[in-house]
């Protein structure tokens, strides 16, 4: 047996080339964030850092742990997604051999051995290979957490050496996973199929994959619906993850979809278009194949992006709300009686920004939060605030928890920080309503701040004008003070800011995890493309050039593609619901904002790699005489 | 007719009782196999023709335990093949059981010597190089023992696969048009093969488009839309061709 599978393996290497590489890359991947992962929770910032750089790196290295858990789970994911449709689609390439060894008396429980046994090969050796790759990633991780300001420079991953057994483990795991499911369905293959070599006699929707779109599809409707109710937390990553399960069940149940879709094609478009189209619904696994990894791609990108650019917008539109102004002057310092002097000013709220550490002591528990302070002045807050009278309670040590909510509840007592300086007891009062867009941990008065701090700290001020005052000439007159926008122009820029945080995680994760589903797709499509070699020496020794069956071969890519993207789009569409849904109970607007380049970019960006690998492996699956192909077969 | 009957389903190797089987339901169904009841006797070799489309492979599937049947019985020996388990039939493909096809279904990866050993090698036993090669030999492909199937050509490759069927030495071996891709020398070789296995007491079924080859068995048995319609015994090539026109016609 062990014979067979290696010289298996020998000829059939272009089909497990394409497996090995989904190994290996998963293996890396893992291996990378879980490293990261380690190093990041265990670091130890250095001695020499002051208190304020301290709670700046403390907090960058809270999301650098949180991006490496999610980039692990999110590569575990992919891995076993990948992996197993790769499996499962090189298994089912090999249907016919297996139905020969049937036919020479090989029971089913040898075939059984055989497909695992090449799947333990297999996920060894692509843990052999994924381990330096791992490497590799490892750095570049590293590097882009310190890149993006959330570890400290010099920051750097430290290899363990139980990460081998890990990454083997992960490796040899992945593929049995990927491969189980495809070996019971290969050994059940009947022996007469060994005579039969025209097209797919098996059935491809099978009840393992209607139980697992069933269930992902279950899992994605309970998201959707727990979504509005999740609040500002709890919202984005269920809206999210609505998108992850409804993709995954779209693409369970791709081998039903892709044909009821392929029907919307053109048809009666010339010779070249009805072949391709009659391809596409003939090799319903491949089509189905070459569809999921895209189904995935797409439908996490689109959830996601949109996920976040709407909850942005939400925040944005809700911090517009809930401010009346008519001008924001951002400058240095408490600049409120500058402002104050100035012509055709009737009103302002001065809003200093400090960071702040707070040492809450409970019973037997010592929590220490860090966040933003706001030092400000309650009547003036309340008046540009609208429904934060709680703020009145502001004075001496009495502090309020502010719309972000970082930083204690009512009730709670603590001993203040700010930046390097101790400023003595506090005790949280109140609260005003939290904000969907974040906002300062705590209000503070002014007493609480030592004067030469709060001279050097970034402040806003809140302008009202005199009914009748011209803003332009106001705005000129207070541009001599800080910066001067409108209330508009100053949300949409706080808005941004504040976002750039999950941006970078997104573009970290997602990077990561596009380049492996590309992966996938160029997969699906090499190994297609090596099992076709014959079925292209058929349509050139019919007539066809090798122009033509290129041709044919790329408008079928090509509609694949389109396939896989639509029904991306449509696993995505659960976000899209769960993100509208949940806006609109948190500001009262269903908010859903679409990043248009970003999306066309990835779509244009699909269709290519498609093409492309379509074109270069039907041009090399098309290469040599085509009778001499056909005379050799076996 | 139960006493007349009963000593000679002892003798027969396969003996099909009333088998019927229907491609497709509704106004589509095709009846492959209509009813048939046939004996193929020990140590005999039994040619089945008819017109394309007769239902001549699915009869031979169905003998053979690789298709379903609808209806009646098959009896391997006094193995019923009907109701035997996967496991069942998948000893018997090892052990009793021998096919040759038109194509020739050869393991690609494999060398011939390695494609050969292979049912001995999935019933659990390691057989001899020699062994391997001596059943090469019988069939005049000693010298290609270390080619892939692609390196040999058809008639070669359709020895090697004679080989294969012929290394568990089965009680029957079922062979669908196995001169179909061959020249007439390479078909003579592979005639002249299979009359040695039935002098050795095998039994063949084998299903032919070829009167000359029909003309080598013993018997042959003639189809028409899935029913047996005439059965000729010692037949020369011309009888056999005379036969086969007038059911076509
Ligand atoms: N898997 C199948 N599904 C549906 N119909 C089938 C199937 N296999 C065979 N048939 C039909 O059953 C009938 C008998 O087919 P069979 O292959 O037994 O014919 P045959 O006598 O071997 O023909 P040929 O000489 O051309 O090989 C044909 O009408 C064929 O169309
Ligand atoms: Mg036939």
């Amino acid at each position: 047996m062990l014979r067979l599978s290696w010289s298996s393996f020998v000829e059939r290497w272009a089909l497990f080339v394409g497996a090995l590489v989904t190994v290996c890359f998963g293996v890396a991947l893992v291996q990378s964030s879980l490293l990261v992962l380690i190093s990041a929770a265990t670091y130890q910032l250095p001695a020499d850092l002051s208190v304020l750089e301290r709670a700046r790196y403390g907090e960058g290295t809270a999301i650098a742990i949180t991006l490496s858990a999610l980039t692990l789970a999110f590569s575990a994911f992919l891995a076993v997604f990948i992996v197993s449709s790769t499996f499962a689609f090189t298994v089912a390439q090999r249907r016919r051999d297996l139905a020969l060894l049937r036919l020479v008396g090989g029971s089913r429980r040898q075939l059984h051995r055989l497909l695992v046994g090449e799947a333990v090969l297999l996920g060894g050796l692509g843990a052999a290979l994924g381990i330096p790759v791992g490497l590799v990633v490892m750095r570049f991780q590293s590097g882009l957490l310190t890149m993006l300001g959330f570890a400290p420079p010099g920051f750097a991953a430290e290899w363990r050496n139980w990460i081998l057994g890990v990454s083997a483990g992960v490796g040899i795991g992945v593929a049995l996973a990927g491969v189980l499911v495809a070996a019971s369905r290969a050994a059940r293959v009947q022996p007469l199929e060994a005579l039969r070599d025209t097209g797919e006699s098996a059935r491809v929707m099978t009840v393992g994959r209607w139980v697992i779109a069933g269930v992902f599809a279950a899992g994605a409707i309970a998201l959707v619906v727990l979504a509005p109710i999740g609040g500002a937390g709890g919202a984005p990553p269920m809206a999210i993850n609505a998108a992850l399960c409804a993709s995954v069940a779209m693409s369970a149940i791709s081998p039903v979809l892709v044909p009821v879709v392929s029907r919307l094609l053109p048809s009666g478009a010339g010779v070249i278009t009805g072949l391709a189209g009659a391809n596409l619904r003939d090799g319903v696994r491949r089509s189905a194949a070459t569809a999921a990894p895209l189904i995935v791609l797409v439908g996490l990108v689109l959830g996601q992006s949109v996920a976040l650019a709407s909850f942005a917008s939400a925040g944005e539109l809700d911090q517009r709300a809930s401010t009346v102004a008519d001008l924001v002057v951002e400058a240095d310092g408490p600049v409120g009686p500058r402002v104050a002097a100035v012509a055709g000013v009737a009103a302002h709220s001065t809003e200093v920004e400090v960071p702040v550490t707070v040492t809450f002591t409970y019973d037997d528990d010592v929590d220490v939060e860090g966040g933003s302070g706001l030092v400000v002045d309650p009547v003036a807050y309340a008046r540009f605030h609208p429904g934060t009278d709680a703020v009145a309670g502001l004075g001496g040590n009495a502090v309020v928890a502010g719309p972000g909510r970082g930083a204690g509840t009512p009730g709670s007592s603590g001993e203040l920080r700010i930046g390097d300086t101790a400023a003595g007891p506090l005790h949280v009062v109140a609260e005003v309503p939290s904000r969907t867009g974040g906002g300062a941990d705590l209000l503070l008065p002014g007493a609480l701040v030592p004067a030469d701090l709060l001279a050097q700290a970034p402040s806003r001020t809140f302008v009202e004008l005199l009914p009748g005052a011209d803003p332009a000439t106001v705005a000129g007159a207070l541009a001599g003070i800080g910066e001067v926008s409108t209330l508009d122009a100053w949300a949409s820029r706080d808005a941004a800011a504040r976002n750039a945080t999950s941006i970078s995680i997104f573009l970290v994760v997602m990077g990561l995890g596009a380049a492996y589903a590309v992966i996938g797709v160029i997969n699906a499509g090499v190994i297609g493309a090596a099992a076709r070699r014959t079925e292209f020496a058929v349509l050139r020794s019919t007539g066809l050039t090798r122009m033509q069956v290129v041709r044919a071969a790329l408008v079928e890519s090509l509609a694949v593609t389109g396939i896989g993207l639509l029904l991306g789009v449509g696993a995505a569409a659960g976000t899209f619901v769960a993100v509208a849904m949940s806006t609109a109970a948190m500001i009262g607007i269903p908010t859903i904002t679409v990043p248009w380049a970003f999306v066309i970019a990835v779509g244009v960006g699909a269709v290519a790699i498609c093409g492309v690998t379509s074109v270069i492996t039907t041009v090399a699956g098309t290469r040599g005489n085509p009778v001499s192909l056909l005379a050799a077969r076996e | 007719m139960t006493t007349f009957s009963a000593p000679r389903t002892a003798l027969a190797a396969v003996a099909l009782h009333g088998v019927r089987r229907t491609y497709g339901a509704g106004a589509s169904a095709v009846r492959a196999v209509d009813d048939v009841s046939v004996e193929f006797p020990r140590g005999t070799w039994t040619a089945v023709m008819g017109p394309s489309g007769s239902g001549k492979s699915t009869l031979l599937h169905c003998a053979a335990g690789l298709e379903r049947v609808d209806a009646g019985r098959v009896l391997l020996g006094d193995t019923d093949l009907t109701t035997a388990s996967d496991d069942q039939l998948t000893q018997l493909r090892r052990s009793r059981i021998g096919f040759v096809f038109q194509s020739f279904n050869l393991v690609g990866s494999l060398t011939a010597q390695q494609n050969v050993a292979l049912p001995l090698r999935l019933a659990g036993s390691s057989p001899s190089r020699s062994e391997v090669r001596a059943v090469l030999a019988a069939v005049g492909m000693a010298d290609r023992a270390r080619h892939r199937p692609r390196e040999l050509s058809g008639g070669q490759q359709q020895r090697v696969a004679i080989a294969r069927a012929m290394v568990t030495r089965p009680e029957v071996l079922f062979a669908d048009e196995p001169t179909g891709a061959l020249d007439s020398g390479s078909a003579r070789t592979v005639l002249a093969l299979m009359r040695s296995m039935v002098e050795a007491g095998q039994t063949i079924v084998m299903v032919t488009h070829d009167p000359a080859a029909a003309a080598s068995a013993d018997a042959t048995v003639f189809l028409r839309d899935g029913r047996v319609v005439d059965r000729l015994i010692g037949a020369t090539t011309r009888d056999v061709a005379d036969r086969l026109v007038a059911l076509e016609g």
